[in-house]
């Protein structure tokens, strides 16, 4: 406990014109009883953070309250050390800059906002760095082009690794390739550098140890301590390591579900991989007869970009025809090859390559849906397309029918596995009930073929692979957190995050070698990674008090917690992102940080002095994601746009951490109305702890019950989502909301 | 839903449009600027996009049917707006010299005309036959009585003899154009142009001889005035030749005629513009490094011998006023000789764009 804060005020910046500073001050010294108050027109200067050096090096202080800007700036000048307990009260951005100066409602303001920091210094605790014992070795698990290149970019950064692949050599799907895609200007010639030589430099490279014919029979721990067993070609063996990279690549889309294609109709008609697999073995030929094809149609987005197989598009399958193209031209310079297409997607330089091929006098190419594949009566397929360019249903005939299918990532979806584990644990359950079977039953039969796909084996609460995101990829949000999963020290790159070819995965194998190393550095610092890097608070649970409800467990985004055979949550730290999400679903609140708890923000909340009904100064609570609405806000101040000065705004880590007894507390301290503005969720997230709005969503959905049985209009409390750039919203958003307050009158319970 | 229809890519046909200015064909995208760029392209119908896919796919049947490759005067708006670089202008040159040889009646003239080398070879004929020719006239003759007269051009060929020849040569080639003209309309009309063709033909005269639609083409405008020389100056001296020759050959006019005769100043009038036009068009392709490279025999060979054949027709004249000796019969010679190609020539190299075209323009108005 901080008890005795300074209190430093900025008057620089325009504060001390919009603001009684002296005024302000008297709020901390009568008011508060802080020992210290100092008001300096230039805080940030070497002669104002000397100050306050001063007099924490004087121990006159115990915890520093600095009113000034946001803490998003000037974060080098205000940094202690992390054992002093610091509030960065936002008087500049949030009041200063946005609010009519010299005016009354400015000043109760910025009084509030300082009150609430002073309080928040005094009810946290300094913060204990943690030192464990890290390794940083990497696990690097797939040992094709990605796998390699992570192995290699690691290596050469001088860390250890442990590179594993199932099969019984190093290369992967590239390695079995006749050519590859061009790699350099003019980028219209296909290239024959397959992957010997990041092969031998791997499998030389002293910091690397390579395990083939392997897999992973468990993997435990949390990042910078996993303990992992691998089976192998030498017997089993037990490796520590800090972080995963995974690398487990990509397979190609069913083709038996393509029978509309003619898959399975005729040997004639043949999948990419299956070419490609015919090139490696020889001349392209027609499977059903073994003679030269004189003439080959290939049709894109077999299975893909439609909504019954594969709904997205892989991304180099359009390249992929083209190369086929040029093997078959290679063969035979009279072939015809015809290509149907949605879109030709050819991204980047590639597009050099498409334009090659589209000169090339017998390549069709042409938009058009496939209609069917039949046998024609001279013994080649008759393919009839409609829609085309040629503004005419056609119909082709040709000796092969190649389809162009996409990737599916040769992942595991760990989410999957748990629930069907449940589901036979419930069937075997002899109390179970008759309608508990029944759903169990159905969920196996949906899940069952998840069973058996699992990689890394983990020992995880939540399942034992990552959980799948969009399309069974455990690839984050790629905009925002590429190569990051829903656990923490694992990273997925290549096509198993997104489909992508090889020259990409490369890049992607690169950027998460860096992640990983990244976790691993941070984790020997105990400190926690992307995106609150840095930040050395970890949850501590007051278990005496745990009812075992299991609902942290569950809803961790992370994976963090264990479970005991009761159901007592066990922390496991390194694996924790500090979002605060278990905080926000106990419904005991013995989940709390030194700096951010349940009671802080609740003291917090208390610190607002609300105005009587009579005064006609309503008051309104908005809670502000961290992340991305509260920076936006910062903007709204930085262009000095007006909102209603009524609001008063506490940052949450997460809106995932939103305890609903702080609703309560708002609502019985006669707060009028409480706004909460969090990321987007849904398909297209933009949650930095991928569920937390979604979660706060959804338990507000139960406070609002709550509230009618209150007899309190459930208007009173809004969700909001704003992304970082809505700034311009923000003021209307808010502005908005206290129109509706204003019409719904004070709160009944104020005063009460 | 329409019958599919089967696609079977006539390959030596691309390969042929690519080798006759086509180069870029196949780099088209189907973005369809060109056909918006296009103030030629009829609304119901635009070109040139659907013809460049066809083209790319090797469909020669519909392409060599169609009548829009013909309503292009190749101004080259389009082939300056592709954002792909794929010339669809070149390309349309390209397939209407296909379309010549395709129809051409009899086939064999089409395809020897067609080559470089065919078109040397008539050019030789043509020197073998007035070589020929001259063993017959006046000047061979051992009964010629020297400086009786002036020097005449009928000293080295008698004019019965000229005439005879070419009017005979022009019946020939009337005949080859019909034909080939025939099974032109032909295709058209199973492609389903159901223009009325001899009623749409007058209206499509009016409009090449005015060059109306020709005139609205943009990037065209300095090839617009050299063609429109170039046409007016050689229907001109078509005409004055035409009537001339019938006039001398029915004894109602005896050449030479007087400097003031009507048809003369005529005649010299029509020269004089079909020498600037035809300069002026050489001299536009020449200047033009992107035009020049997209040339082809097909192109030269045309506009080479019409510039030969007016321009030799120019210096003859003046070499006989002069009575230079033996320069006129030289040049007299090479104008024949290059007449002789111009006429043989006609429904097999770019000359019969001025009937194709025509044909087309009426085969693709409205009814």
């Amino acid at each position: 406990m901080a008890n005795a804060p300074g209190v430093y005020i900025c008057s620089g910046c325009s504060i001390g014109d919009a603001l009684d500073t002296g005024k302000l001050a008297k709020v901390a010294t009568s008011a508060c009883q802080v020992p210290r108050c100092e008001v300096h027109p230039f805080l940030c200067s070497p002669q104002g953070v000397s100050l306050i050096r001063k007099d924490l090096a004087e121990g006159s202080i115990d915890g520093v309250v600095i009113a000034a800007c946001s803490p998003r700036v000037k974060t080098e000048a205000f940094a202690f050390d992390p054992r002093i307990v610091v509030d960065r009260v936002n008087i500049r951005e949030h009041v200063a800059w946005c609010q009519k100066p010299q005016d009354e409602d400015t000043q109760m303001m910025a009084e509030d906002y300082l009150r609430m920091g002073i309080i928040k210094v005094q009810k946290s605790e300094p913060l204990e760095p943690v030192h464990d014992e890290i390794s940083k070795k990497l696990l690097v698990v797939g040992g094709g082009v990605t796998g390699m290149t992570a192995a290699i970019e690691a290596a050469d950064a001088a860390y250890d690794v442990v590179l594993v692949e199932k099969s019984p050599r190093l290369g992967g799907f590239v390695a079995t390739l006749k050519k590859r895609f061009p790699t350099a200007p003019p980028y219209t010639e296909l290239t024959t550098d397959g992957t010997a030589a990041l092969v031998q430099a791997v499998t030389y490279h002293p910091r690397i140890q390579v395990l083939t014919s392997a897999r992973i029979l468990e993997t435990s721990g949390q990042p910078g301590m996993f303990d992992v067993t691998v089976a192998g070609e030498s017997g089993e063996i037990t490796t520590r390591v800090g972080a995963i990279v995974l690398a487990t690549g990509w397979k190609p889309y069913d083709a038996t579900r393509l029978g509309h294609l003619g898959y399975g109709m005729s040997p004639d008609v043949i999948t990419n991989v299956e070419l490609e697999q015919m090139v490696a073995r020889g001349p392209i030929v027609r499977p059903s007869d073994g003679r030269a094809v004189a003439s080959v149609l290939f049709v894109q987005c077999a299975g893909s970009r439609d909504k019954n197989h594969l709904a997205y598009c892989s991304s180099v399958c359009c390249m992929a025809s083209l190369k086929h193209a040029a093997y078959i031209h290679e063969q035979n310079p009279d072939a015809a090859v015809y290509v149907i297409y949605k879109d030709m997607r050819t991204p980047g330089q590639y597009e050099r390559f498409y334009r090659a091929a589209q000169d090339h006098p017998l390549n069709f190419l042409t938009k058009g849906e496939v209609a069917g594949v039949q046998k024609a009566a001279d013994g080649r397929l008759a393919v009839s397309v409609t829609d085309t360019l040629l503004n005419e249903p056609i119909v082709i005939k040709v000796d092969l029918v190649v389809l162009a299918t996409g990737m599916v990532p040769n992942a595991a979806d760990g989410t999957a596995i748990r629930a069907v584990k449940d589901a036979r644990a419930t069937l075997a359950r002899a109390e179970a009930t008759e309608p508990q079977k029944v759903d169990a039953r159905k969920k196996i039969e949906e899940l069952a073929q998840h069973e058996g796909t699992e990689i890394l084996n983990l020992t995880y609460r939540q399942g034992p692979d990552l959980p799948a995101f969009r399309y069974g990829f455990p690839d984050s949000h790629f905009v925002c957190f590429p190569y990051e999963t829903r656990r923490t020290g694992i990273y997925a790159a290549g096509p198993v995050r997104a489909p992508m070819d090889a020259a990409h995965a490369q890049e992607d194998a690169t950027g998460a070698a860096l992640k990983a190393i990244q976790s691993v550095e941070l984790a020997a610092r105990g400190a926690a990674v992307h995106p609150r890097a840095g930040d050395l608070s970890f949850p501590d649970f007051f278990l005496q008090r745990c009812t075992q409800c299991k609902r942290c467990t569950e809803e961790c985004p992370f994976g963090t917690l264990d479970e005991d055979a009761k159901g007592t949550p066990q922390l496991n730290a390194y694996r924790c992102r500090r979002c605060g999400v278990c905080m926000g679903a106990c419904p005991e609140r013995i989940i709390s940080f030194k700096n951010y708890s349940v009671e802080i923000i609740a003291s917090m909340i208390k610190a607002i002095e609300v105005p009587e009904e009579d005064e006609e100064k309503p008051r309104v609570l908005v809670f502000m994601c961290e992340n991305d609405a509260y920076p936006a806000l910062d903007v709204a101040g930085l262009n000095r746009v007006r909102y209603d000065p009524s609001v008063r705004v506490i940052p949450l880590r997460c809106l995932g951490s939103l305890n609903i007894v702080w609703i309560a507390d708002a609502l019985a301290g006669g707060i009028d109305g409480i706004l909460l503005v969090g990321c987007k969720y849904g398909d297209d997230y933009q949650c930095h702890f991928m569920q937390g709005s979604e979660l706060a969503n959804r338990r507000l959905d139960n406070v609002k019950e709550t509230l009618q049985r209150l007899q309190l209009e459930s208007d009173r409390i809004q969700l909001t989502q704003l992304a970082i750039n809505e700034y311009g919203k923000l003021p209307a958003l808010i502005d908005g909301f206290m129109a509706r307050v204003r019409e719904l009158g004070p709160n009944p319970y104020k005063g009460l | 839903m329409p019958e599919a229809l089967l696609i079977e890519p006539d390959v030596q046909f691309i390969r042929n449009v690519v080798r006759a200015g086509g180069g870029d064909l196949k780099k088209c995208y189907q973005c369809a600027t060109c056909s918006v760029v296009c103030t030629l392209s009829p609304d119901d119908a635009p070109f040139p996009r659907r013809q460049m896919v066809r083209a790319q796919w090797g469909l020669k049947d519909q392409l060599m049917a169609d009548p829009a490759i013909w309503l292009c005067h190749n101004c080259g708006d389009c082939t300056t707006h592709c954002p792909r670089g794929a010339k669809p202008g070149q390309v349309f040159g390209a397939l209407r010299s296909e379309a010549i040889t395709h129809f051409a009646f009899p086939a064999f003239l089409g395809a020897w005309l067609a080559r470089p080398a065919g078109v040397a070879a008539l050019l030789a004929l043509g020197a073998v036959v007035f070589g020929l020719l001259a063993l017959l006239g006046p000047m061979a003759s051992p009964h010629r009585a020297a400086g009786e007269q002036a020097f005449e051009f009928a000293n080295l060929y008698p004019l019965w003899l000229i005439e005879t020849f070419f009017f005979s040569l022009s019946a020939l080639i009337l005949i080859a154009f019909l034909g080939s003209l025939t099974r032109f309309v032909r295709a058209l009309r199973a492609s389903g142009a159901q223009g009325p063709i001899l009623a749409g033909l007058v209206p499509a005269a009016v409009d090449i001889m005015t060059h109306t639609r020709f005139s609205t083409c943009r990037q065209a405008r300095a090839r617009y005035i050299g063609h429109l020389a170039t046409f007016w100056g050689f229907l001109g001296l078509a005409t004055v030749s035409t009537v001339v020759g019938f006039a001398t050959m029915f004894g109602v006019m005896h050449t030479p005629l007087a400097q003031t005769n009507v048809l003369k100043i005529l005649g010299n009038l029509s020269g004089a513009a079909a020498v600037v036009g035809a300069v002026w068009l050489l001299a536009d392709r020449l200047n033009d490094p992107v035009k020049r490279a997209a040339s082809t025999s097909f192109d030269w060979f045309f506009l080479w011998t019409l510039t030969g054949v007016i321009a030799t027709g120019v210096i003859i004249q003046f070499l006989r006023l002069a009575q230079s000796i033996p320069w006129m019969y030289v040049c007299y010679f090479v104008h024949l000789v290059l007449i002789f190609a111009l006429f043989v020539s006609a429904p097999y190299t770019k000359f019969a764009h001025l009937a194709y075209r025509t044909v087309a323009m009426a085969a693709s108005s409205k009814t």
